[in-house]
């Protein structure tokens, strides 16, 4: 039979630097979990993924036992991956701070896809877009 | 105590990836999606502060993404965050020599049975791990009498504790978190092991002492990686390093780059999805 489960945590961490602080301490504490077994767990399945910050799942069940599944990185995250900068620009229409490339576009929108309420790639390529355009991000051919 | 940034936010429309996308431009160390709010943190040193989210969130709305936001600010006092998982902590069976309690559990030892007693607070190293359960068997096959030992990332302490039990020498037992360091030595304390091993609160560099036989380290692929020169350099000739943390998927990086710096693989546990592996030094 299927364990109950007791509820769901959604957090955003740092690949591979989990650690009982905020806020995975006070979010999976007060759901009686074993934080740094999650840590453990979290670090050690996400520690090729360079520092990337990892949505991360966590079904609580009845008995406090846990799973988890991570997700995609915020758009925002991949693209300044993708084109080397440290921040968006603070006046994006005025101020461009970095050009992405249509094939750049295609391969965070087929990573994010999943996890995207997208109908289509195109779909998903627009909304990157347009994240990308709020950062002062050029998007060229 | 230790403190830090809580700052809670709301927004319309309440596009996470979008929010919280831009939010890790600043310096904060995570989020928590809560329903209809995010709950984003910071350490009190940061030079993140209600000003800088707002003007984040700001460019957004100029952008027509964010119609409105609302952004509060407080502080949050750390605490021991594990006190209602540890009430439910059982007699932990590690093998037919060893077992782990927590100290509000009664165990009446059955033999020649070890009992060691953990209360574990945000320590790592409660023998429910399979990590650490592999290490604890490894130790059964490799501790012997007098050897001088290091444990690496303690935690808890069990292993330098497990160690000293098993016949072991004197111990260092160091780890770089201020809760491990404390918590060590409550429970190098509770198991009446003080004379016996030194609680450090250090990172590997920092360890002056070498000529270890036996060194143990349960952290994690990347950290092992990083310090793998140290640690082979702290090992006695001879002398054995047992890693742990480790996923049967990483098995292959972690032996390429310890092998090529001059120790043999001598034994290997598996448990589930994890591996410990022993390595020998011959200088």
């Amino acid at each position: 039979m299927a364990k109950k489960i007791a509820g769901y945590i959604k957090l955003q961490i740092p690949a591979g630097q989990a650690n009982p602080s905020p806020p995975v301490g006070p979010a999976l504490g007060q759901r009686g979990v074993n934080i740094m077994e999650f840590c453990k767990q979290f670090n050690a399945k996400t520690a090729d993924k360079g520092g990337l910050i990892i949505p991360v799942v966590i079904t609580v069940y009845a008995d406090k036992s846990f799973t988890f599944i991570t997700k995609t990185p915020p758009a925002a995250v991949l693209l300044r991956k993708a084109v080397n900068i440290e921040k968006g620009s603070a006046e994006p229409n005025k101020t461009k701070v970095a050009e992405v490339t249509q094939a750049q576009l295609q391969e965070i929108a087929e990573l994010k896809m999943p996890d995207l309420n997208a109908n289509d790639i195109e779909h998903a390529k627009n909304m990157i877009a347009g994240t990308a355009r709020s950062m002062g991000i050029t998007v060229v051919n | 105590m230790k403190e830090y940034k809580k700052f809670e936010i709301t927004a319309i429309p309440f596009n996470i990836d979008l929010i919280s996308g831009i939010l890790w431009e600043l310096d904060i160390t995570g989020i928590n999606e809560d329903y209809n709010k995010l709950l984003v943190f910071a350490d009190s040193n940061s030079r993140v502060n209600a000003n800088s989210i707002n003007a984040q969130l700001e460019s957004l709305v100029k952008n027509n993404l964010l119609e409105s936001f609302s952004v509060k600010e407080n502080t949050l006092t750390d605490k021991n965050w594990n006190e209602e998982w540890e009430k439910t902590i059982n007699v932990i069976p590690i093998s037919e020599r060893i077992v782990i309690k927590p100290s509000f559990r009664r165990y009446t030892p059955k033999n020649n049975e070890i009992v060691l007693e953990i209360d574990p607070k945000m320590s790592f190293g409660t023998g429910e791990h399979q990590t650490t359960k592999l290490v604890i068997k490894m130790l059964e096959k490799f501790v012997q009498a007098e050897q001088k030992i290091l444990d690496v990332g303690s935690g808890t302490g069990v292993l330098a504790i497990a160690a000293v039990k098993l016949g072991g020498g004197k111990a260092i037992a160091i780890d770089n978190d201020e809760w491990c360091f404390e918590n060590g030595i409550e429970n190098v304390n509770a198991n009446n092991c003080s004379d016996k091993i030194e609680i450090k609160h250090a990172e590997i560099a920092d360890i002056t002492e070498d000529n270890f036989d036996l060194i143990t380290a349960n952290i994690n692929k990347n950290i092992l990686l990083n310090i793998a020169d140290d640690l082979i350099s702290k090992l006695a000739d001879n002398g054995i390093l047992i890693l742990s943390g480790i996923l049967a998927q990483d098995e292959q990086d972690i032996l390429k780059c310890y092998e090529s710096s001059g120790v043999k693989l001598i034994g290997k546990e598996k448990m589930d999805e994890w591996i410990s592996l022993a390595l020998k030094h011959s200088k």
